[in-house]
């Protein structure tokens, strides 16, 4: 952080379309309304008023009266001018790995990326999606690696986590950075906040990515799940596994066509090309790798230091990648740029 | 085993002895050696800045709001007065008399009295308003002595006197004042939402729109560095340096 102070400053008046309405009425009118709204809560981050989410919409109650007009959640928003992003991207070093210290989804390696960065030294506190008994995602800063005998830390959630939000908080206890994981368009809108406000820039050092396809929203996905039989109190394990959605329990397994759930997907998911998470320091997934192994994409300096770390401290068992298998989620999604358009 | 055995005394030894003890017993009965205090016909001397029941001065009060946020026990809560400003309210229930309220308060609204015995009802009676905080409480006087301990080298010193404390303190101004002022450490994290300038009490800080870009400005001779803009600050971009 800067050390001089100033008294006085400029600030960026960002456009508007619709040029006698509040910045939040310009955003609900070309991102929300138009169902291209990701549900990343970029805005809700920045937001000094109170943007928040109603009824699986972001939205901001009474903005005509409480809305300070600042334009701060459109400078941020991803999706305000959306440049779809798709492929592979650049990258340094396509891999797999398996954690010998974690359990997770696969091979655990989100979670030993961020506790390795942890204790590098690079960053000190993580956010983690964590769950509570009914699925149902809640923020952790995760400081120590023992705080991750909290074993619904690591594992997929199919619902969409308040991760930004939670990083503005997290930004302003942090001494030396904090790392986070989300979903390509959380990685996206963490780009754009490091675009715009130097704050982050200096204080978010990690950002991991997930593989996604698409996401869905609590109520709707548990509504469905009940339907289909699934018993949140012994669920384990939800996975997507060759375009079927599988949810493993402690007596059983329920199986189903992912298709079947497509009505229940979010708007805003129809609309995103990103499967790879093009804009992070290092992408996670299962796909590409071998049963137990996540794939990972090293893309910046700072993700492969880490991984170096692991390797160092032999933190993990690595295996070779194979980016070929990613080639038909990023078509499948490739495709949903005829969407924008509509 | 030891044995004990009477002292071989003779008749006068004896009987001055026992004029020494009788000599003690009338001295007492006269002016009795006590350390405690009579209440409520005594009062002790409670120096200046004793923390006792708090007072409130809405005049001064720039509704920063510290007094609630830094209370310990919780006992502030902060209530809206037909101004539409917020007010502090003390709940004596709660109350542990830390008064860092006291000495958080920029605006110098609260100050302390040497009261320390009202006496309630019930615990819904302990909840202060705010009105109730502007004017001292109605105390029966009943004391006519005043009591002061004063601790020489030897003892403890009871100093009696017959006169009636006043229970008020006239404003103790701060041992150090160090003038501050608000200053921004990161402009280009500024998002412009005017939060300052709206919540500034005393207009230093300015806002003007030109050509696309817009200019915050914080004059440091008008801020009187109250600390209010630092704190409602949503990026946490201010900061208060020493002028």
């Amino acid at each position: 952080m800067a050390t001089e102070t100033e008294s006085e400053w400029e600030i960026k008046v960002p456009d508007k379309p619709l040029k006698d309405k509040v910045y939040f009425e310009n955003l609900k009118s070309v991102v929300i309304d138009t169902e291209m709204c990701s549900r990343c809560l970029t805005c809700a981050a920045v937001c000094p008023g109170g943007i928040t989410v109603v009824n699986n919409k972001v939205d901001f109650p009474d903005y005509e009266t409480k809305c300070f007009d600042c334009g701060a959640c459109v400078r941020v928003c991803p999706r305000f001018k959306y440049e779809p992003k798709s492929g592979l991207g650049d990258y340094i070093e396509f891999t797999a790995g398996r954690s010998k210290r974690f359990a997770g989804q696969d091979g655990a390696m989100v979670t030993e990326l961020l506790v390795s960065a942890i204790e590098m030294g690079m960053i000190d506190r993580a956010l983690f999606a964590g769950r509570d008994e009914k699925w149902a995602t809640e923020m952790f800063h995760v400081r120590d690696s023992e705080q991750l005998a909290i074993t619904t830390l690591g594992g997929t959630k199919y619902t969409f986590a308040d991760v930004l939000p939670e990083l503005k908080k997290a930004v302003k206890f942090t001494k030396s950075g904090v790392g986070i994981v989300g979903t390509p368009c959380i990685v996206s809108g963490v780009r754009k906040l490091q675009q715009e406000y130097p704050i982050f820039r200096e204080k978010v050092k990690l950002v991991v990515g997930l593989f996604c396809t698409e996401n869905f929203h609590y109520d709707e996905i548990s509504s469905f799940l009940k339907a289909k039989g699934v018993d949140f109190s012994k669920l384990v394990k939800t996975d997507i596994i060759k375009g079927k959605f599988i949810s493993t329990m402690t007596d059983g397994k329920v199986k189903f066509k992912v298709t079947e759930a497509e009505d229940i997907v979010a708007s805003g998911c129809n609309v995103c090309t990103d499967f790879t998470a093009l804009e992070s320091d290092a992408s996670c997934g299962s796909v590409g790798s071998a049963n137990g192994f996540s794939t990972v994409v090293v893309r910046t300096e700072a993700a492969k230091k880490v991984i170096a770390f692991i390797r160092a401290k032999g933190y993990a068992d690595f295996d070779e990648g194979d980016p070929a298998q990613l080639g038909f989620l990023i078509g499948h999604k490739q495709k949903r740029a005829e969407n924008i358009k509509k | 085993m030891k044995k004990v055995t009477v002292q071989d005394q003779s008749t006068l030894e004896k009987a001055k002895c026992h004029a020494a003890a009788i000599g003690v017993a009338m001295k007492e009965s006269i002016y009795p050696l006590t350390a405690t205090v009579q209440y409520p016909r005594q009062r002790k001397k409670m120096p200046d800045n004793f923390r006792g029941y708090i007072l409130f001065d809405p005049e001064k009060c720039i509704n920063c709001w510290e007094c609630a946020f830094i209370c310990p026990a919780n006992a502030i809560r902060m209530k809206e007065a037909p101004n539409k400003k917020y007010y502090p309210t003390v709940d004596y229930g709660k109350c542990i008399f830390c008064h860092f309220c006291i000495d958080s308060c920029s605006g110098g609204a609260l100050r302390t009295t040497k009261i320390h015995d009202v006496a309630y009802k019930d615990m819904d009676d302990m909840v202060t308003l705010t009105e109730e905080m502007i004017e001292p409480p109605e105390i029966i006087r009943e004391d006519k002595t005043l009591v002061e301990y004063q601790i020489d080298k030897k003892d403890l010193q009871i100093k009696k006197t017959r006169e009636v404390d006043y229970l008020f303190v006239d404003e103790v101004p701060p041992s150090v004042e160090i003038p501050m002022v608000s200053q921004c450490i990161d402009g280009a994290s500024c998002i412009g939402c005017h939060v300052c300038e709206q919540v500034c009490e005393s207009g230093a800080i300015s806002s003007a729109i030109a050509n696309g870009v817009m200019r915050m400005k914080i004059d440091t001779d008008t801020c009187t560095g109250c600390g209010l803009c630092v704190k409602e600050c949503s990026m946490q971009i201010l900061k208060l340096v020493r002028k």
